[in-house]
Formats: C-alpha cells, sequence, structure tokens
C-alpha cells in the first residue's frame, strides 16, 4: 500500500514542574493512502498526543524531541509555522473528543463552517462560503440544513454538534482524518451513527482515517489496521483481523477480554493497576507491572518491535511462548 | 439566502427562517435583554443618569459649589417649586447639587474603572498566556493589591496628595487612585478565563483546522472572555461611585466639585431637621447604584449564549 503518513521515532515529551513526561516515547505509525488505521490505547498512553504531534499542536509545556513525520513525502518537522496553517485542516484534519466544547459557542454552526472554508479558499465570498456550510450540514445528514445553519451549538443535540464536527474537519476535503475518540461523549444509539457516517464519508471521499479510540469495538468495526499503544510506546502492530483473531502482545489480549461481549457468557476481565507514571516509567517492558505472564527479563530489557506474522509485530520478550486468546 | 427549494414547503420553516435570518450574536443578545425586566429597568436608570450628567451644566439653575440662596435670603428652606429640593443651611441649592454631583460621580465611577479594565486586561491577559516565574509574579502582585484595604489606603493617599495637587484636579486624583486599585479584580477573572478558553477544545479544534494566532486570539478568545469582564466592569462602576460617595463624605474629597457625597456631608447635622439635604443626594446615589448592578446582573444574563430562549 501506498504511504501517505509516516511517523519515525516520534518523541513527545510534557516538561512539567514535576519533571518530564514522556507521553509519547518513539513511536512509529504508519498510514497508507485510503486506509484506516486504529490508535488504540487507555487514557495516557499517547494516542491523543501522537495525533497533536502531527499537526504539530501539542498543547504546553509539551515538545516534540525527535522523529520525523512524513506526510505525502514531506517531514512536517520541518515546516515552517505558515506552510503547517495550510497544512492543518486542508490536508489533514482532526475532530475531537467532546463535541460540546469543541465547536465555540458565541457563533453559528455556518459561521463556523465558513471560518474554516474561508480559510483555506479565501477567494469565496461570505455568502458563497455560507452556502457550501449548509451543503457540509446536508452531506452529514442533517435535516433542514438552511435552518441549522443559523443555529448555535447550544440549541443542537451532542450527535448533531458531533456531525457538525466532522462537516468542519472535512471543510476543505483533507487526505487525512484524524478521529479523537469521536463517539466516546455520545449516547450508544447515536454512537453507532456518527460512525456509519465517519465510514461512509471516508469511503466517499477517498480519505484515510485514524481512529483514535480506547473501545476495541469502534476498531473492529472501522479499521483495517491497528496500532496500540501503551505508555507512549508502540505495544503492538497489525492487521485489525489477525491482531483480533491472535493478539501477540499481553496488553492487547487484556484489552480485547475487558470489551463487554454479547454472544459470549464469559466474566470481563479488567487490566489490574494504572498505566504507570511516565515521569519514571517502569524499566524493561513498561507493561511489565500490570502483566499476568511477566517474567525477570520483562524487568530488565526494552522489548522490540518483532515480526510475529506477515504484517504483525508486536514488542513482547515472550511472543513465541505465549498463546494469548483473541476475540 | 434563498429558500425557493422544495426543502422548504412548510409555512413552520419559513417563519422559524425570517426570524433566525438576522440572528447573530448581538440581536440575540439584545432580544434576550429585552425580556428581562430587572435589566431594562436598570439599562433606563443608567441612561437616564447619563442624561442628566451631559446636562447638568445647562439643566443646573445654580452653578457648582454656590451658596447664591444665601444671599437670596432662602438658605435652609424645604423643597419648594424654585427648589425643587430644598436648600440647606449653608445656602446650597440641593437640586443643582444633585445634578452638579451626577457628572462627578459619573465621571469617576465609569474613569476609574476604565482604568482598573486596562490594567486589569494587561495584566491578565499576560499572567493567563505565560506560564511559570512572570505569571507567578504578575499573580503576586494582583494578590497583594488585593489584600490592601482600599477605602484607608485612599483616603490617606487623597489627603497627602491633594495638598500638592492643582484646584479641580482632586477628582481625577480619586478616580486615578479607584483604577489603580481596583484592577486586580478584573485581572482575576481575565487571567482565569484566558487559562479557561485557551485549553478548551475548540481553540485547539481552530488550531488543527488551519487558523491562525491572531485569528484565534481575536475571533475565539477574545469574545469569549469579554462577558464576564463587560458584566464584572458594570458592577464595578456601581462599587466605585458608592466608594467615591463614601470618601467625599468622609470629607477626603475633592471640596470644589460639586458630588453626591459632598452634599451629604454639609447636611447630615442637621438632618433631623433638614432632611432634604442628605436625602436628595443619598437617594440619586442608591438609584444609580441600583441602575448598574440592574444592567450588570441584565447583561450577564443576556449576553450568555448558553442560557436557552
Amino acid at each position: 500500500m501506498e504511504g501517505l503518513l509516516e511517523i519515525k521515532g516520534l518523541k513527545t515529551y510534557f516538561f512539567t514542574e514535576a519533571g518530564v513526561v514522556k507521553a509519547v516515547d518513539g513511536i512509529d505509525f504508519q498510514v497508507g493512502k485510503d486506509e484506516s488505521v486504529g490508535l488504540v490505547g487507555e487514557s495516557g498512553s499517547g494516542k491523543t498526543v501522537t495525533g497533536l504531534s502531527v499537526f504539530r499542536i501539542v498543547p504546553q509545556p509539551g515538545k516534540i524531541i525527535s522523529g520525523s513525520i512524513i506526510f505525502e513525502g514531506e517531514d512536517l518537522l520541518t515546516k515552517s509555522e505558515e506552510e503547517m496553517r495550510r497544512i492543518r485542516g486542508r490536508k489533514i484534519s482532526m475532530t475531537f473528543q467532546d463535541p460540546t466544547t469543541s465547536l465555540d459557542p458565541l457563533y453559528t454552526v455556518g459561521d463556523q463552517l465558513a471560518e474554516v472554508i474561508k480559510e483555506h479558499q479565501r477567494e469565496l465570498s461570505k455568502k458563497e462560503a455560507m452556502e457550501k456550510a449548509t451543503k457540509l450540514i446536508e452531506m452529514v445528514g442533517i435535516s433542514e440544513p438552511r435552518i441549522r445553519v443559523n443555529e448555535y451549538p447550544h440549541e443542537l443535540s451532542g450527535g448533531m454538534k458531533q456531525r457538525i464536527a466532522i462537516a468542519r474537519a472535512l471543510a476543505s476535503g483533507p487526505s487525512l482524518l484524524f478521529a479523537d475518540e469521536p463517539t466516546t461523549n455520545l449516547d450508544v444509539t447515536v454512537q453507532a451513527q456518527v460512525l456509519e457516517l465517519i465510514k461512509d464519508l471516508r469511503e466517499k471521499q477517498k480519505m484515510s482515517l485514524v481512529m483514535i479510540t480506547h473501545d476495541m469495538g469502534i476498531v473492529a468495526e472501522m479499521t483495517q489496521r491497528v496500532q496500540v499503544l501503551y505508555a507512549g510506546m508502540v505495544a503492538e502492530v497489525g492487521e485489525t483481523h489477525s491482531l483480533f483473531k491472535r493478539p501477540q502482545h499481553p496488553y492487547t489480549e487484556a484489552l480485547l477480554q475487558a470489551v463487554p461481549r454479547i454472544d459470549k457468557r464469559k466474566e470481563l476481565r479488567v487490566i489490574p493497576g494504572n498505566i504507570p507514571n511516565l515521569i519514571n516509567p517502569p524499566t524493561g517492558c513498561r507493561f511489565h507491572p500490570r502483566c499476568p505472564y511477566a517474567k525477570e527479563i520483562c524487568k530488565e530489557k526494552v522489548p522490540q518491535l518483532e515480526l510475529t506474522d506477515k504484517g504483525h509485530l508486536s514488542a513482547c520478550h515472550l511472543w513465541r511462548d505465549l498463546s494469548l486468546s483473541g476475540a | 439566502m434563498e429558500n425557493k427549494g422544495p426543502e422548504n414547503i412548510l409555512n413552520v420553516d419559513q417563519e422559524r427562517l425570517e426570524k433566525r435570518r438576522e440572528a447573530n450574536q448581538w440581536a440575540v443578545a439584545w432580544r434576550r435583554f429585552k425580556r428581562n425586566k430587572a435589566g431594562l429597568a436598570g439599562l433606563f436608570i443608567v441612561l437616564f443618569f447619563v442624561f442628566i450628567a451631559i446636562t447638568s451644566p445647562w439643566l443646573s439653575p445654580y452653578p457648582q459649589r454656590s451658596y447664591q440662596t444665601l444671599y437670596e435670603g432662602e438658605a435652609g428652606q424645604p423643597p419648594s417649586l424654585k427648589h425643587p429640593f430644598g436648600t440647606s443651611r449653608s445656602g446650597l441649592d440641593i437640586y443643582s447639587e444633585v445634578l452638579h454631583g451626577t457628572l462627578g460621580d459619573l465621571y469617576v465611577g465609569v474613569g476609574a474603572t476604565i482604568i482598573a479594565v486596562l490594567i486589569g486586561l494587561a495584566v491578565g491577559s499576560i499572567a493567563g498566556y505565560s506560564r511559570g516565574r512572570l505569571s507567578d509574579i504578575l499573580l503576586m502582585i494582583s494578590q497583594i493589591f488585593y489584600t490592601i484595604p482600599l477605602l484607608p489606603l485612599i483616603l490617606l493617599a487623597a489627603r497627602i496628595f491633594l495638598i500638592l495637587v492643582a484646584q479641580g484636579f482632586g477628582l481625577t486624583l480619586i478616580l486615578i487612585l479607584l483604577g489603580v486599585f481596583g484592577w486586580p479584580t478584573i485581572a482575576f477573572i481575565v487571567r482565569g478565563e484566558i487559562l479557561r478558553v485557551r485549553e478548551l477544545e475548540y481553540i485547539q479544534a481552530s488550531r488543527a483546522l488551519g487558523a491562525g494566532r491572531g485569528r484565534i486570539i481575536l475571533r475565539h478568545v477574545i469574545p469569549n472572555i469579554l462577558t464576564p469582564i463587560i458584566v464584572t466592569a458594570t458592577l464595578m462602576i456601581a462599587g466605585n461611585i458608592l466608594t467615591e460617595v463614601v470618601i467625599s463624605y468622609l470629607g477626603f474629597g475633592d471640596v470644589n466639585t460639586s458630588t453626591w457625597g459632598l452634599t451629604i456631608q454639609e447636611g447630615y447635622t442637621y438632618i433631623r431637621t433638614e432632611w432634604w439635604t442628605t436625602v436628595f443626594p443619598g437617594l440619586a446615589t442608591l438609584f444609580a447604584v441600583l441602575g448598574f448592578n440592574l444592567l450588570g446582573d441584565g447583561l450577564s444574563d443576556a449576553i450568555n449564549p448558553r442560557l436557552r430562549d
């Protein structure tokens, strides 16, 4: 598959008063053209920071320390801020977790869509931009777009707001969309609709998608490939199907078992403990304090990503010896 | 926007559309404000006082601080047709004094608030945007200014400087003192609001979608922090007017310019017999403060778009 985005050795640290938080600590990540990839992990695993790093909008006191982010053949980390500004929204775009706060409460949805449209197509008049905004609202499946275009975010439901946020992200026809937990704050019934919409628009617009989520169910539904992150490092990468069937990393297994299944009467397993403190991460494999299979070597040596199968990589010392159960 | 498409067959939609067409932010705020009776009353009171202040030089029968009625043999008289608010024992026409005092007190109240807002905006936004030591130092200075007991300090400063300051500048001195010591309230709000707003997802979303720094600050940060500043400033005007009245009443104000406090001070010794000298400027103070407070509350309700119609 042709590459669209290729991240190599990305390190993004936060320099807080308590110490340096190694939120992303050497992550490799690829997205092909027209591909949809899941970026999975618990809160604090570095998935959102990876996304923000691509846009170079890591909030203070965060900083990209090293690595390269090649997008359409060019390294984004060497671009000027002005060049980045023209890439953001036009070529790569993002939707955010909370639709209630990702829209500015002071402007109508039409104004906010038109703002993004005009940012990248300055030749358009206000009227033309509003006309385009109305079309976008229609595109994301909201009825009465001519009325909605003049409404304020507080007049819309959560699902509609997320649809508007999606419309805004797609306003300039980007080739890559980062969807950061797009359904976390929505009702279950609305979740399915929003996912369906993203899937649909992705196919129509021939756009690559990075689905940032902690929900393995969404990953199974939406993605072709998955990358599992743990504590700022890659735990496992593989095609969604094979990764679900034969996970090669104990963390992936644990994540899969933490998903409630309606078809199998099985006890829901939780992952003991919390994501480690990233100022002083555990030695060796960062997952070893919570890993049921941990051995001596896991405490001492940082595991490297190893090819376990075609297109399937795992960062576990013991993957050869374990037979982990999939979903 | 044309609506001739088949999607707009229902009249209801057409009507809703009409209503929404000009529904920009300020039009919506004004509509909401109009429905708030208390806020509207506040607005009228404030406008009334502003009108009085502007026209007072022409409307007042007597000039400022004039004891003319003494020579006319009409000092110490109760309200009458010629002297609607009566005259003081010393010969002041209270009606004229209240009118002139309106100008003086609004001048101090509004002027001091403008100074406080400007300093507060500057300090607060720097403290909100910068991280680390600068922010801490600015916050500490604000807190020091905030904890200083304002009234005694102003009284002291007014006494010290009034000797040095040329005549007629006294009111401006009080204005500056009130402004220079009143800004921390605004600075705290601005800093807190900027900290809140800058972390909100829509700021990050605008950045992720290609908006530049200037556009984000002008379009998304400032409008979103303006509401509490406008409201606080309106309430602050009321507070500043009240403080000025207290300063004048205590005799630390400008004795050459008419203010409500000064008139009250003149009359309070004879309040049992000549009540009009104190009651009318007192009522003026009461209504002015009430007006600004009602206006402030009304604005706070109206500008906040999160309160549904």
